[in-house]
This record gives structure tokens, C-alpha cells and sequence, in this order.
């Protein structure tokens, strides 16, 4: 219980710093944050947009992970686990991708460019859609969670491949391409220690909200299949 | 108020983040509590059998 009213008071401490706390040129107070030249006060939709490609990386290792325990125990409930892992990694790709895309409108002027991020997210929306076009055609439930399984492990090969290798070897706008003069991990780029501050609680508020949804998504899913057995 | 509002227009993106996040919670919590108590009916049928 007491991690839910953390998640709730860290989620409503992020959305009020996050988005009210002033941007300003040389920052003193702990409440301000740095001015970032090129992004201004577009630089608040970090705290929103990293996250959610984040709990993508997360949801599609948990689904690759699951996928591996059931293709050892043979256990459906493993099914059910990667194929909500499956469907929350894949919402929160699209948003990934819509906040990307409304950033990138204001820092770069266009909804889309098909810059390599932008590209190889696309690439990674298309892979996983697969997966459910792939699970829906499919009648037998052990044949569907065993291709679904293999499917999901190789799909989560490319998964590292296109987030953190592909925007980074190329040249492109999204901070840690190939020639972003701060070229290191995208957390360095230019935010002070506060900013950083908030952009981690974001991270671990979005990361215990995503096991919640996890947890209720199969819960659901499994109590719905005892009910349709038993009655 | 409104003056205020809309010279500050982020405060109003605050308020709207807010309520949704709230909407989000309140019904997770309620799909969580519902969850349990299934479960819990479940379990004591067992029993009874």
C-alpha cells in the first residue's frame, strides 16, 4: 500500500516541477532550472518523454524474458505475463513516439523528419505490431505461446540495436547522434543537478507505475481464464 | 485569476497533468482493490468445496 501513495506523491511532485518550475540563464535557486540554448522551454517534455521510451526498453526485455521461461516451464500464466509486458511496451512506444513527435515539432519544426531515431522507432512500432498480428492469427493456445515466445525473444534483439546503437553510429538531430558535440549518454546533455534530480524520481515514478499495470493487466487476464473455466 | 492564467498558460498544462494523473490513479487503485477482493471470493469458494 505505502508504495502506491509514493508512486502517487512522486508522480504529482514531477508533473508540478516538472512543468512549472522556471527555466532561467544562470540558475541559483534549487527550483530553477538551466536554460538549454536550442531548447528552452521545450526542454520540460524530457521528464515525460524519456520515461515512457524507457518502460518500452523494460516492457520488451520483460516480454523476451517471459518468453524464455515459457518455452522452459511450458507454463501459460509466462504467456500472459509477456503478452502484458507486450501490450504496455507497445503503448508506451506510441507515446514515445506521439511526445517525440510534438517535441520534435518545436525543437526541430517538423512532426516528423525521419531522423534515425525517429526512424528506428518506427522500425520498432512495425516489429512489435508484428508480434500481435502474429499471436491473433493463430487458434491453439500452446502453439500461439510458443511462436509468440520465439518471436518475442528474437524481436528483442533488435530492440537494443535500434534504440541505443542505430541513432547513435548516425548523424541526426536527437541528442546522442553521431555528431552531438556532447556525445555521451543522452542524461549528460546540459541539465544541472536538480534537473537531474527530477528527471530519475520521473523515471522511478514511471517505472513502479508500470509494474502496477503489469501486475493488474495479468491479473486480470488469469482471473478471467479461472472464471471461464470454472463456470 | 484568469490575468494570471493566461500570462502563466503552463499553469493550466499543470492542472490538466494533474487531473489526468489523478483519473489514472483513482481508476488503477479501483481495478486493483476489485482484483483482490475476486480473488479473495475465489479462494474462500475453494474452500468451501
Amino acid at each position: 500500500m505505502y508504495w502506491k501513495i509514493l508512486l502517487f506523491v512522486l508522480m504529482v511532485f514531477v508533473s508540478i516541477a516538472g512543468i512549472t518550475f522556471p527555466i532561467v540563464d544562470k540558475p541559483s535557486a534549487w527550483y530553477e532550472f538551466p536554460f538549454i540554448p536550442g531548447l528552452g522551454e521545450n526542454a520540460k517534455i524530457i521528464f515525460f518523454h524519456v520515461p515512457t521510451a524507457w518502460l518500452t526498453v523494460i516492457a520488451f526485455l520483460m516480454s523476451c524474458i517471459y518468453g524464455f521461461r515459457y518455452l522452459r516451464n511450458k507454463n501459460l500464466n509466462d504467456d500472459v505475463k509477456a503478452y502484458v509486458a507486450n501490450q504496455l511496451g507497445i503503448v508506451f512506444c506510441i507515446l514515445a513516439t506521439v511526445t517525440g513527435a510534438v517535441w520534435a515539432k518545436f525543437a526541430w519544426g517538423a512532426f516528423w523528419s525521419w531522423d534515425p531515431r525517429q526512424t528506428s522507432i518506427f522500425a520498432l512500432l512495425l516489429i512489435y505490431g508484428a508480434w500481435f498480428a502474429l499471436r491473433s492469427s493463430i487458434e491453439s493456445e500452446e502453439k500461439r505461446a510458443t511462436l509468440s515466445s520465439v518471436y518475442s525473444i528474437i524481436a528483442f534483439v533488435t530492440v537494443p540495436f535500434f534504440i541505443f546503437i542505430m541513432p547513435r553510429i548516425m548523424t541526426g538531430l536527437h541528442p546522442g547522434s553521431a555528431d552531438d558535440e556532447t556525445s555521451g549518454p543522452i542524461v549528460n546533455f546540459k541539465m544541472n543537478e536538480n534537473m537531474l534530480l527530477i528527471f530519475f524520481i520521473s523515471l522511478i515514478a514511471f517505472t513502479i507505475l508500470y509494474f502496477w499495470m503489469w501486475y493488474i493487466g495479468y491479473k486480470s487476464i488469469l482471473l478471467k481464464e479461472k472464471l471461464q473455466k470454472n463456470y | 485569476m484568469i490575468k494570471f492564467l493566461t500570462e502563466n498558460a503552463i499553469y493550466i498544462v499543470m492542472i490538466i497533468v494533474l487531473i489526468v494523473w489523478i483519473g489514472i490513479f483513482f481508476y488503477l487503485l479501483g481495478m486493483d482493490r476489485r482484483i483482490k477482493s475476486i480473488e479473495k471470493e475465489m479462494k474462500g469458494e475453494k474452500n468451501e468445496e
